[in-house]
């Protein structure tokens, strides 16, 4: 009952501040120089043909009230249309966020996978072998960026190795039928193998690279908090009562890890599904953030608003499933 | 002192870390407790007191050598045994109850839970057994609603409750010797009676013997039968509390106990300088430099324990 009501209260913040957001994209982007008039007519064309588009995209009118306009079709769930591929957004979107969110979480497990426990591992014993080399991979990790690893690992695994696909996205001989629009989970119902099979090894570069970057800060706080958790008078308490070293670790100190690093997967995941563009650009990934980005050098209104705003709600999504988690792992939350 | 000691400290010396930076805390303590009995461990911050508590539990901290001496439990040497035979003996032998005891339970783990799983660990029990044990244990320390309180965590306890948890954590498989780790600092004087009372009133039913470790002389002639003085790493007088306490030797002793005595309002009577940081093994009395008494034969040698008017003092000049 108490978290019905909680969860009721969040839905009314998120609605709150996603207000907010469109407010400020809103202003932002018009007041950003560019025009897309001239953009769709050229700069040749008549004064006549230019006033009239702008008078059909609404351009004419007083920025509040084109955004009192905008409020009102975003309401009835219409979030206008792209003039650079001609499609309602939402068809845009539908298209492409999959394929985000598809990249986001196959990066997400390959960084829970290789940090989370190296970072209990090396938080156990300060300056042990694996406390070294956690120290040299976050190091690494945050200092260099993704796209430079993503150009790295296609040099070596497409150009020098030969053993994955080239950088071309997400192509496919044969597309699964859609069902849900995840490429990997319409392959898996389908149960075509092949497209499965190519689908896995186009996701595996982009996903390590990302998972790699995102995997550096969240091994840094897993190691630190095991650290803290470790020289903490709970767990001095547990060992000077004799408790074996497997429930001092796994019992006793990974519960009060897990809160802090949560709450950080949570801020990666939501970071990665807002759309990578550096990532979607140098593996051609048809994601949303390459999509956001095409759409703002071309001053293409609609789309760049609705990313903004997807990017907004699946942040505040994933941290309220977070905080909904917390309440289940941290007793302190549920009085 | 008799042959069987439930705990026998002898010469145990200590150094923690190497080189430029190596400090040798620990410069011989000798140190026993009787079956059944309460000793109370003295000294300033800093004079070695809980760093004897974790040599006798293995837990000293990483870096730690122990250079010398012997640690007996029942007769059985302590010292060199491995951290799985250790492990045996933390929390059903000997327990340990530090200051601050909200900070010793598991903030996200329930209180019944942490209790059950001592017992689980040392005695066997099942899962069910285990979590009546800790009902009852609770029930024991005067935890009201016990069986609903078990299922708690932490932060739902008072301090004094918390206080009561820990102890019924300590205490959950009888050990015959709790060492209570400045149990009461902290508190507010009518509840650290409290707690005294109750620490003393288990300790008592259970036969254990009680090692309680402060710096407040005043607790701890209220509660200990025999007093141990600790000043830098050594033992400067022990024996039965009304000796030590009530007529002390050493000057180290009187002056703590001076020091003591003119708490309150207006002017505190401390000891000239600090406790200082023993780099090396000292070849001579540690406290010489602050003592009122020193004379240059304090600087040639330690001072062994010898026997004067029925306690022990390591000093020349008592």
């Amino acid at each position: 009952m108490a978290i019905a009501r909680y969860v009721v209260r969040r839905l009314g913040y998120l609605a709150i501040a996603l207000f907010i957001v469109s407010l400020i994209t809103f202003v932002v982007t018009r007041v950003l120089p560019g025009n897309p008039v001239y953009l769709i007519v050229g700069v040749q064309a008549d004064q006549a043909i230019a006033d009239a588009v702008a008078v059909r995209l609404g351009l004419d009118l007083p920025v509040q009230e084109q955004y009192l306009r905008y409020l009102g079709q975003l309401f009835l769930g219409d979030l206008g249309s792209s003039w650079r591929t001609g499609n309602p957004v939402s068809f845009d979107l539908a298209a492409r966020w999959p394929a985000t969110i598809e990249l986001a979480s196959v990066a997400l497990l390959v960084a829970l996978l290789w940090s989370i426990p190296l970072g209990i591992v090396a938080g156990l014993r300060e300056r042990s072998a694996s406390d070294r080399i956690a120290s040299a991979l976050s190091g690494f990790g945050v200092s260099i960026p993704e796209f430079w690893l993503g150009m790295v690992l296609i040099l070596v695994f497409f150009g020098i190795l030969g053993i994955a696909p080239p950088p071309l996205g997400r192509t496919l001989g044969d597309i699964p039928p859609v069902v849900t629009g995840f490429l990997l989970v319409d392959a898996l119902i389908d149960g075509d193998g092949t497209a499965l099979g190519a689908a896995l090894r186009q996701i595996v570069l982009p996903a390590t690279t990302l998972g790699f970057v995102i995997g550096a800060p969240l091994l840094r706080t897993t190691r630190t908090f095991m650290r803290e958790a470790m020289l903490s008078q709970y767990v001095r308490s547990a060992k000077a009562l004799g408790l074996p070293h497997r429930s001092i670790v796994l019992r006793h100190a990974l519960p009060n890890v897990l809160l802090p690093v949560t709450t950080m997967l949570a801020m990666l995941y939501g970071y990665l599904l807002g759309g990578t563009v550096l990532v979607e650009y140098v593996f051609a990934w048809p994601g949303i953030g390459k999509y956001a980005v095409d759409s703002i050098s071309s001053s293409d209104y609609a789309p760049v608003m609705a990313a903004v705003l997807l990017s907004a709600v699946s942040y505040l999504l994933v941290y309220l499933v977070t905080d909904l988690l917390h309440f289940f792992i941290d007793p302190r939350t549920r009085s | 002192m008799s042959v069987e000691a439930l705990l026998e400290i002898q010469g145990l010396r200590v150094s923690i870390g190497t080189g430029a930076t190596s400090v040798v805390p620990l410069q011989g303590v000798d140190l026993s407790v009787q079956y059944g009995t309460r000793v109370a461990l003295v000294g300033e911050s800093g004079s070695g007191k809980s760093l004897t508590a974790a040599a006798v539990l293995g837990m000293l901290p990483s870096g730690s050598v122990v250079e010398a001496g012997s640690v007996r439990l029942d007769g059985a040497e302590l010292i060199g045994l491995p951290d799985r035979r250790m492990r045996d003996i933390r929390g059903r032998r000997v327990a340990i109850m530090f200051q601050n005891p909200r900070a010793s339970l598991n903030p996200v783990l329930t209180i019944g839970g942490q209790i059950a799983e001592v017992v689980r660990v040392h005695e066997g029990l099942t899962r069910r057994e285990s979590q009546e044990r800790a009902i009852e244990l609770l029930d024991q320390m005067g935890i009201a609603d016990a069986k609903r309180r078990a299922h708690d965590y932490v932060h739902q306890y008072s301090g004094g409750m918390a206080q009561r948890a820990a102890l019924a954590m300590a205490l959950s498989c009888r050990p015959s010797l709790l060492i209570a780790d400045e149990p009461t600092s902290g508190l507010d004087a009518t509840l650290q009676q409290q707690v005294l009372e109750l620490v003393t009133e288990q300790t008592d039913s259970m036969g254990s013997s009680l090692l309680l470790i402060t710096h407040d002389i005043g607790l701890a002639s209220s509660t200990c039968s025999e007093t141990v003085v600790m000043y830098a790493g050594r033992v400067m007088e022990s024996g039965p509390t009304e000796r030590v306490v009530g007529d002390p030797r050493n000057p180290y002793t009187s002056e703590l106990v001076r020091a003591y005595r003119n708490v309150g309002p207006g002017r505190m009577n401390s000891i000239p300088g600090t406790v200082p940081v023993l780099r090396d093994f000292v070849a001579r009395c540690s406290f010489a430099d602050r003592c009122p008494l020193a004379e240059d034969r304090c600087r040639e040698s330690v001072p062994v324990p010898r026997a004067v008017d029925g306690r022990e003092v390591a000093c020349l000049i008592a």
